[in-house]
């Protein structure tokens, strides 16, 4: 096995280095105290999006690609409210531009979640590596499309939430991963609920929200890129779009990732998803994301998540948590667990970079863990209970929900 | 339809104000109540958690009122559709009408109510073609009929693919509806000009349209970088197989990041061909990329097409 496929030129290094120290400030490696780095040892980056969540997520590449033994310099930054200050040498405004830069490696994406999955798709089409901010996606069929590029191309996708590493060191999480995937329980009889911490309120969107004239600095035909054209208002715009269906999906997309990415790992939900999903929330709006109750989702075996938003109506109350434990198999069942291997260790985005193995949040897994969000949200909008084939990805017997599964996007835009 | 007709516009207002505009009310009384009291600076709209959400109504409240206006058949139907407005209209006063017309949408598209929703569908098409509703409106409802929408809607939903304004909403719902849709963008494509050809031409390679490809292959030489990249990437989607030395040769003369965009569309096509049972196809376009692709920022290429042959 080749231990490091992806090293960048002495070329590259230097015409990066060059490009870098122009105009982005970098503190060398060695100022820090870090140990000394060959130049092909340290891969060229660039950060597309940043604004808001933008310098952590850039700041998630380096801890990782360092961890691994490695380096990065950041040479290019991509933001559509740049129009007034891009040299298209560092500072861009179409990412594309950015894209076909050959001295570029990994990529960070911090851009609102309607653009992540075509700029992933876009960056590993490229031959990029990706750490892509949450949510993975803004609607279903997306994340299927992100989880084929990867690998079609052959590269690193990593989900910018990492709560799945500390759980998987969890011993009890250990146990309970191997119970699920043992296929021992005929029926899950777990039921785990995340009552409040959604934001639910904070990400809603306004209804009224009269057009404005676009900043003069502001692409707005490239900030909507996929997503059905709207006017311009200040709101749909920079923090607040999670308020908006067309950019993303209220507080339940802006946190549910992160907290599902470890319970997804834990109850070992990589490669299904919930079949049946019911909500208990006011009549949705079109555009704006609004008020819920809870959500009750249940997957083929039986295991219940619950989303309890404690910020609209009477809390959920039709079952109480309920976790598994070695307990609820027989001494056969026990003995075969304790016989299990454990699963092996989950590799940062750095390690995945070094090895060319997926990483902990890949693709498939993100695609998965942000899946039930979008379930829980077309629930939401419809008001109804779904019913979700996760081999076919469809919700079934309900073409109205179904019509929000795989949302066309605006050209010149597609998957 | 009920003893009494529904008095809509009365039923409409029954949804509950947004917390800003409890807010304003509020604030309003007080001033009243203290005139001498200095004004507060009013939040601003775009500040992060500010105010002005959508709470929404009691859900067993909201249903019987839709109920009640579905059930006024086409006349409550009309009159809710004229109270309808955007925010973009200088006529606007709230976002009720709206939200009360994507309620009935979301009822009527619940399995089981085939006469209401085909109700529903016929009167918003109808109203598609008339004067005295906004472009913002329009757009509007040709969004709700994206949700519901079925064969019905087809042409009226078609006649708007060349609206410089509503030509992407209409383009959206008849790719969602999907079945006999192609012949209203084959028709819409003869006359459309400018960056209207772009969904046209997208969408009929979505729809994966036979009778297109010779309009599409003739767009491969368009003067416009989009619409040659869009026509390039309909027909690899078709999977045909008449287009692989055109999108090979584009392929290999581009640079940058249409190099990569070109390239990535070839790859669509050998899959699409490979779909389609025509591997000897795939494999000269595979083998293609696979020989060419040698530069080191194009190994990933290279490494695509070897994996894609290992199974042929």
């Amino acid at each position: 096995m080749k231990k490091h496929l992806k090293r960048i030129t002495r070329r590259h290094f230097l015409t990066g280095s060059a490009a870098a120290l122009a105009t982005v400030s970098i503190v060398p490696r060695h100022v820090l105290g870090a140990p000394a780095v060959s130049p092909s040892d340290t891969l060229g980056g660039a950060l597309i999006g940043v604004g808001g969540r933008g310098p952590g997520t850039w700041s998630e590449v380096v801890k990782s690609v360092e961890g691994a033994g490695m380096a990065v310099t950041k040479l290019a930054e991509c933001d559509v409210k740049w129009l007034d200050r891009a040299d298209n040498r560092t500072k861009y405004t179409d990412f594309r531009r950015v894209l076909e830069r050959k001295d570029i490696d990994v990529v960070a994406i911090a851009t609102p979640p309607h653009w992540h999955a075509l700029i992933s798709i876009a960056a590993m089409a490229a031959g990029k590596d990706v750490l892509c901010e949450k949510p993975m996606t803004r609607f279903i069929a997306e994340g299927r499309a992100v989880a084929d590029a990867a690998q079609r191309y052959g590269r690193i996708f990593q989900i910018g939430t990492f709560g799945r590493f500390g759980a998987s060191r969890d011993s009890r999480n250990v146990v309970t991963r191997k119970i699920m995937k043992s296929g021992l329980l005929k029926t899950c009889p777990a039921v785990v609920i995340k009552r409040g911490g959604l934001k639910v309120k904070e990400w809603s969107g306004l209804v009224n929200a009269r057009p404005q004239p676009v900043p003069a600095s502001l692409d707005w035909d490239m900030y909507v890129g996929p997503s059905p054209m709207k006017p311009y208002h200040p709101h749909r715009h920079g923090g607040t779009h999670r308020g908006y269906w067309d950019y993303e999906g209220g507080g339940l997309c802006d946190m549910g990732q992160h907290y599902l990415d470890p319970l997804t790992w834990t109850w070992g939900k990589d490669d299904t998803a919930p079949v049946e999903v019911e909500p208990h929330a006011p009549p949705a709006h079109p555009e704006a994301c609004g008020m819920w109750g809870w959500i009750e989702l249940k997957y083929a075996d039986g295991f219940t998540l619950v989303f309890d938003s404690g910020e609209w109506g009477a809390p959920y109350d039709r079952r109480q948590p309920r976790g598994i434990s070695l307990d609820d198999l027989d001494d056969e069942g026990r003995k075969q667990i304790a016989a299990m291997p454990d699963p092996e260790p989950l590799r940062s985005f750095g390690e995945a970079v070094k090895t060319r193995k997926p990483a902990g949040g890949n693709a498939e897994a993100a695609y998965r863990t942000v899946t039930i969000l979008h379930l829980a949200n077309i629930a939401i909008r419809i008001g109804r209970k779904i019913r979700f084939d996760p081999v076919k990805e469809m919700i079934i017997g309900d073409e109205e929900a179904n019509r929000l599964v795989n949302l066309p996007m605006r050209a010149p835009w597609h998957l | 339809m009920p003893a009494t007709k529904p008095n809509v516009a009365a039923l409409v207002e029954q949804m509950p104000e947004t917390d800003k505009d409890i807010q304003a009310k509020q604030e309003e009384a007080k001033s009243a109540a203290q005139p001498d009291a200095p004004d507060k600076p009013k939040p601003r709209p775009d500040r992060w958690g500010a105010a002005s959400k959508f709470t929404g109504p009691d859900p067993d409240a909201a249903s019987k009122i839709f109920t009640e206006i579905l059930s006024g058949g086409r006349d409550s139907l009309m009159e809710l559709l004229a109270l309808v407005r955007e925010p973009s209209d200088a006529d606007y006063k709230s976002y009720k009408a709206g939200y009360v017309l994507h309620g009935l949408v979301i009822l009527a598209g619940q399995g089981g109510n085939e006469r209401q929703r085909r109700l529903l569908v016929d009167t918003l098409a109808s109203q598609l073609g008339q004067e005295g509703y906004s472009k913002a409106v329009k757009g509007y409802f040709i969004r709700e009929l994206r949700l519901l929408g079925g064969k019905e809607a087809i042409s009226a939903l078609g006649a708007h693919l060349l609206d410089d304004d509503l030509c992407g909403d209409a383009t959206q719902a008849l790719l969602t509806i999907r079945e006999n849709v192609a012949p209203q963008f084959r028709s819409a494509l003869k006359k459309a000009t400018g960056r209207n050809r772009l969904p046209i031409l997208q969408a009929l390679g979505q729809l994966r349209d036979s009778d297109s490809i010779s309009i599409l292959k003739k767009a491969l030489a368009d003067e416009d970088r989009d619409v040659r990249h869009t026509a390039a990437w309909a027909l690899a989607n078709l999977g045909d197989a008449g287009s692989i030395d055109a999108l090979l040769k584009s392929a290999d003369s581009a640079e940058g990041w249409e190099r990569i965009e070109a390239t990535n569309v070839c790859l669509l096509l050998a899959e699409r061909l490979t779909t389609n049972n025509r591997k000897s196809d795939a494999t000269r376009v595979y083998g293609h990329l696979r020989d060419t692709r040698t530069g080191s920022n194009e190994r990933h290429i290279r490494a695509a097409a070897e994996k894609a042959m290992i199974g042929f």
